[in-house]
């Protein structure tokens, strides 16, 4: 067995880790799927593999571009959330290394650490541009620790690691020790930087733009997206203020759309089939009523704007929790079955919002777009001259938006009420969710293509 | 006024004139040693000499009793020296030594000395004139028998603080008294240059206080019309502008480069020495000897004076706890250092 | 224990000190028959009498006067109407209180006290609306004191007067109609020691005068978003209580500086250097500074605003820390 600090190891690939992903909140994962195979090309930001806590699905991105190397946790693996993955070598023309399985949960290399370690000599960078951007008080902390900043992914600005991505790192290394020296540079993402768009699925076909709800990010899709993706290109935008999309201030719902627009124009996309869930569910109807054409279809799920009424007191409570003990309670008012919100959905999607600045973003948003437990945007006239086929899916027991909003929606609109759900019922009545969105989807492909003529001569110059 | 005279007739006493040619002796000394030392290199900074302006300073003070206030300018070597302060220590303070009044710290422009009343040399032209203002107001409160007497010179009168000043201080009747040493030259420029009025007295009247011109190289007349000015200040009568004309017979500074100084002017104001007159009219009451006398000893001291402090040892540098910028433990690091 | 306004818990002490030592006086422009401007020395002029002056406006003179008089046996208490005439006060302050109380050591003290108040916020203009905190922190042999709660103005004030050196009190225009608790017995509060305002764990706000309170609404709005912030109320600005920031930065790693003055060479810049001289392994963020814009204050109210600093550009600033 290579142990994966020797040299020989280090030197074919960077180490694929679940790293800024997991947040402080997890420590272990399980491998619940491959999306490259080695000698696959891979991009920076690329999903490459699925791993899990409990039901909470996290995706785990290329830390760079090359061509996927080794893979060195299996399906089915439990691994630390700092154990590599796989690795990816260097460039396109370098060989891909042979695979070689590894159980990086085996406590064998642990021992082989202190001997093989080449030291704590400073990573000898090649110019400034490489320098690692650490805070003065995450550098002390590290050193304290015998720590290298080398393998800490920074979540601050530019990418600088801050203070508590060394504690992430120094949490995760009590659970599974790990050599801190095998870990490589990680990537930092540019600033600014547009929506975050992630890209799963086949590549054929009319691709599917998923929106999430307030609060949340594109890994909520996770209990439908892995079957939509078997049959269509899967879109996730991270809305403005959420997930890894840039965390900025909003005056308006017009205000908060405009980036998704400026987002779906950007991807250069035929028409899409678009499914928004509360928040993204209004920002879908923004979508198609702006860019007739461009949308086949449209699920909205619990979608915002179509009422008066919001729980304030859920929106406000789901800003400030600071910790998964805050956060549970009130992730546990979105469903009406709690074996839905286990201990390690709450502490993931405490990982998507551990930076205060991201919550308090979001606060922001929710002070605008929901004041006072009001709905202070309205989508229905959108609703009402909407001509794709649109359905609406919505749980009875919804405690954040209630269903009887989708009493406005016009005749051609159908509606899906779905008893003993609350307000995420792509959790909580996934099945039936996938299979309304897969029928809402072939009925739009069978019918003929859009009315509108600006559209067809868009068909044409995509075409 | 009062049935008190304003000035006793009978002074100053002989021994009180004598005594004040012995100090206007020792400030020439002591300015003309300075430029020796400076020729020869073993001065610091510019040191700003008032030769041939003596008798203000000497006189005024000689006039004031010992728990009065005086402030002056940056050209108060007299008043120092008649405020009552040791020459070897003032030399000191202009050597930059540890033996100096004010620790070396000061140099000649600033020197200090509250024993003795020498509530500073004031070197911000003007500065001196609020000083003795507030020392005035601080007597006033605490109805001390005391006076404050301001020394300034024709350019400090053309400042917004002299107007301030005066205006307080005949307001409120305080006892302070403007003594005005108009020695014709602000730095090079001429007063002429610099007033809109050749005699500067009659600016009291503005401010509804007595003002007088007077023989500022007349020791007697200085220390006459001084008294005369205390006198009223101590029975609560308020200020008063005296304005004792002389001539800065020496440039601004020992760095003063010269040549706005009229030769011929020059020459009329020599023969208007202080210390010449001040003799002529000695010698006639005690005789040449004794008058000699007086000046060779006074001479001799200033010059052991000198020699004395230039054997004193440098100070050696303390920080200073009240200027401190930071409370608590980091601020006692660096003083311990 | 009485709830009082800021200006009156300022009277109380004046009131108090004039009574104790009879070597206090008050002196300044409309501060005896009228009572001040802002009605801090109100009653005293009754109380006792020509120990209370109504001045000429002769700011210049009457500082150098309150230097010269504290050299000479008395504690002078002068009120400069607003902090924009302090520059007037400069040269007394710079080149005869700073001077003089180092170069003469031990032969003289200074007791005397320069009573200001700055402040923008209530429509007054550009030339009565400033906070020229650097400028008077900046002169080596001053205190500098601005309180924010009336127990302190009381506190400080004593304090001030007491002291045996020149001590500046920067009060705040909009803080003086503010009310607090004042203990009976309320004594001198120890200059050089800052003041907890809020507990927290996530960043400190360090804030000086009225901005203290903003700083304070800057937490409660960051709580909101479950960011426990630290409010310290410098109190004395100078000499600063450095253990006070140090030991903050220890527990938060994150600060804001939150300052009236101008930010460009203000106060705030020398808070933000002071925690890189003496905290710099603690930082996990850059120092973010909030100030004034560097610009004269404008009269209309909209661009008053857009100047000062904000509950906004605070919470802004600690986020951007945070993030």
């Amino acid at each position: 067995m290579t142990a994966p600090d020797s040299p020989n190891a280090a030197s074919p690939g960077t180490p694929i880790l679940v790293g800024a992903a997991s947040g402080e909140y997890m420590d272990r994962v399980v491998v619940i799927e491959w999306r490259v195979a080695p000698g696959d090309a891979v991009e920076h930001g690329q999903v490459v593999a699925v791993v899990e806590t409990a039901k909470a699905a996290t995706e785990v991105e290329a830390p760079c571009d090359g061509v996927m190397g080794e893979i060195l946790a299996l399906v089915g693996d439990e691994v630390a959330v700092t154990q590599p993955l796989g690795l990816i070598a260097g460039g396109a023309d370098a060989p891909a290394p042979t695979p070689e399985p590894n159980t990086p949960a085996d406590p064998a290399p642990r021992e082989a650490d202190d001997d093989a370690r080449p030291g704590h000599d400073p990573v000898v960078r090649a110019n400034d541009e490489d320098r690692i951007i650490a805070s003065p008080a995450a550098r002390r902390r590290a050193a304290a620790m015998g720590l290298g900043l080398e393998g800490i992914v920074g979540t601050g600005p530019g990418g600088r690691i801050k203070l508590r991505d060394v504690s992430a790192a120094v949490r995760a290394m009590a659970a599974s020790p790990l050599d801190a020296d095998a870990q490589a540079p990680s990537c930092f993402p540019d600033t600014p930087f547009p929506l975050r768009v992630t890209r799963t699925g086949i590549e054929t076909g009319t691709p599917v733009l998923m929106l999430h709800g307030f609060a949340g990010d594109s890994s909520v899709w996770h209990p439908i997206e892995r079957d939509l993706a078997a049959h269509h290109p899967v879109i996730r935008l991270d809305l403005p203020c959420h997930g890894r999309s840039p965390h900025d201030r909003y005056a308006s719902f017009h205000d908060f759309v405009r980036p998704v627009l400026e987002a779906f124009d950007s991807l250069n996309e035929g028409p899409v089939h678009v499914i928004g869930h509360s928040l993204g569910g209004a920002v879908a109807l923004a979508l198609a009523d702006q860019r007739p054409g461009m949308v086949r279809s449209l699920g909205l799920l619990a979608p915002a704007g179509l009422g008066v009424e919001v729980d304030s007191h859920i929106l406000d409570g789901l800003c400030r929790a600071a910790s998964p003990d805050s956060l549970a309670p009130w992730l546990l008012r979105l469903v009406v079955d709690p074996s839905h919100i286990t201990d390690g959905y709450v502490r993931a999607a405490m990982a998507t919002r551990a930076a205060p600045h991201i919550r308090a973003c979001q606060a922001a948003l929710a002070a605008r777009l929901f004041p006072n437990g009001t709905q202070a945007f309205n989508v229905t006239p959108l609703l009402r001259r909407v001509v794709v086929p649109t359905r609406l899916i919505w749980g009875r027991a919804d405690e954040v938006l209630p269903w009887q909003q989708a009493l406005g929606a016009p005749g051609h609109v159908a509606l899906h009420l779905l008893p003993a759900v609350g307000h995420l019922p792509h959790l909580e009545a996934s099945a039936i969710v996938t299979s309304v969105l897969r029928d809402l989807i072939a009925t739009a492909e069978a019918c003929p293509g859009p009315p509108d003529t600006d559209v067809l001569t868009h068909e044409v110059h995509v075409a | 006024m009062t049935a008190a005279p304003a000035t006793p007739q009978n002074r100053p006493s002989l021994d009180e004139h004598v005594d004040m040619h012995r100090l206007m002796v020792v400030t020439r000394t002591l300015e003309e040693q300075l430029g020796v030392l400076h020729k020869a290199g073993r001065t610091r900074g510019p040191i700003h000499r008032c030769d041939g302006q003596e008798a203000v300073g000497v006189g005024a003070t000689a006039a004031l009793d010992p728990q009065d206030y005086v402030t002056t300018t940056h050209r108060g070597h007299a008043i120092y020296i008649g405020k009552g302060l040791d020459p070897r220590r003032v030399v000191a303070e202009i050597l930059g030594r540890e033996t100096g009044y004010n620790g070396g710290r000061a140099g000649h422009m600033l020197v200090g000395s509250a024993a003795h009343g020498m509530m500073g040399g004031n070197a911000i032209v003007g500065a001196s004139i609020p000083a003795a203002t507030g020392m005035a107001l601080s007597i006033q409160m605490l109805r001390q028998d005391r006076v404050a007497l301001a020394v300034f010179g024709d350019g400090a009168a053309q400042t917004g603080i002299c107007h301030e000043s005066m205006n307080i201080a005949a307001l409120w009747r305080l006892p302070v008294v403007f003594l005005l040493e108009h020695n014709e030259y602000g730095l090079t420029a001429h007063h002429s240059a610099q007033s809109s009025v050749p005699d500067l007295h009659v600016r009291a009247a503005a401010y509804g206080m007595p003002g007088e011109q007077i023989d500022g190289n007349d020791v007697v007349a200085v220390f006459q019309a001084v008294a005369r000015a205390a006198g009223r200040a101590r029975r609560g009568e308020g200020p008063t502008l005296i304005e004792a004309r002389t001539y800065r017979m020496e440039g601004f500074s020992t760095s003063d480069k010269g040549g706005y100084q009229a030769s011929e002017e020059r020459k009329r104001w020599a023969a208007r020495d202080p210390i010449v007159r001040s003799r002529t009219t000695l010698v006639d009451a005690l005789g040449t000897a004794r008058v000699e006398d007086v000046e060779q000893s006074a001479a001799e001291a200033v010059i052991a004076a000198v020699a004395a402090a230039e054997a004193d040892p440098y100070p050696r540098f303390v920080p200073h706890a009240a200027s401190a910028t930071h409370a608590g433990p980091a601020d006692r690091v660096t003083e311990d250092a | 224990m009485a709830m009082m306004r800021y200006a009156e818990a300022l009277n109380a002490a004046l009131h108090e000190a004039m009574t104790d030592d009879p070597t206090v006086f008050v002196f300044g422009e409309d501060v005896a028959t009228y009572g001040g401007v802002f009605q801090v020395t109100r009653g005293l002029w009754e109380a006792f009498g020509d120990r209370v002056r109504d001045t000429p406006i002769s700011e210049q003179s009457l500082t150098a006067m309150a230097v010269s008089a504290a050299m000479t046996g008395t504690r002078p208490i002068l009120e400069i109407m607003y902090a924009d005439f302090m520059p007037l006060t400069l040269d007394a302050l710079v080149n005869q209180a700073s001077v003089y109380g180092y170069l003469w050591g031990d032969q003289v003290t200074m007791p005397f006290v320069v009573r200001t108040q700055g402040g923008a916020g209530l429509g007054t203009g550009a030339q009565h609306a400033k906070s020229l905190d650097a400028f008077i922190a900046h002169i080596p042999g001053l205190k500098v004191v601005a309180p924010v709660t009336p127990a302190d103005a009381k506190g400080l004030m004593l304090a001030a007067i007491r002291d045996p050196g020149p001590v500046v009190v920067l009060e705040h225009k909009r803080l003086y109609n503010t009310r607090g608790e004042v203990a009976d017995e309320q004594g001198p509060t120890e200059i050089g020691r800052a003041r907890l305002a809020r507990s927290g764990t996530d960043i400190s706000l360090i804030a000086t005068s009225r901005m203290v309170l903003e700083a304070e609404a800057a937490a409660e709005q960051l709580a909101g978003s479950g960011i426990s912030a630290e409010v310290i109320d410098l109190r004395t600005l100078r000499p600063l209580d450095l253990g006070a920031i140090t030991q903050s930065l220890a527990k938060t790693h994150h600060a804001v500086v939150i300052n009236e003055d101008w930010g460009f060479c203000g106060y705030a810049a020398e808070l933000s250097a002071t925690i890189m001289d003496h905290a710099f392994d603690d930082l996990d963020a850059p120092v973010e500074r909030v100030a004034t814009r560097d610009m004269p204050i404008p009269f209309s109210e909209p661009l008053e605003s857009a100047v000062i600093p904000t509950v906004d550009r605070i919470v802004e600033a600690a986020l951007k820390a945070l993030a």
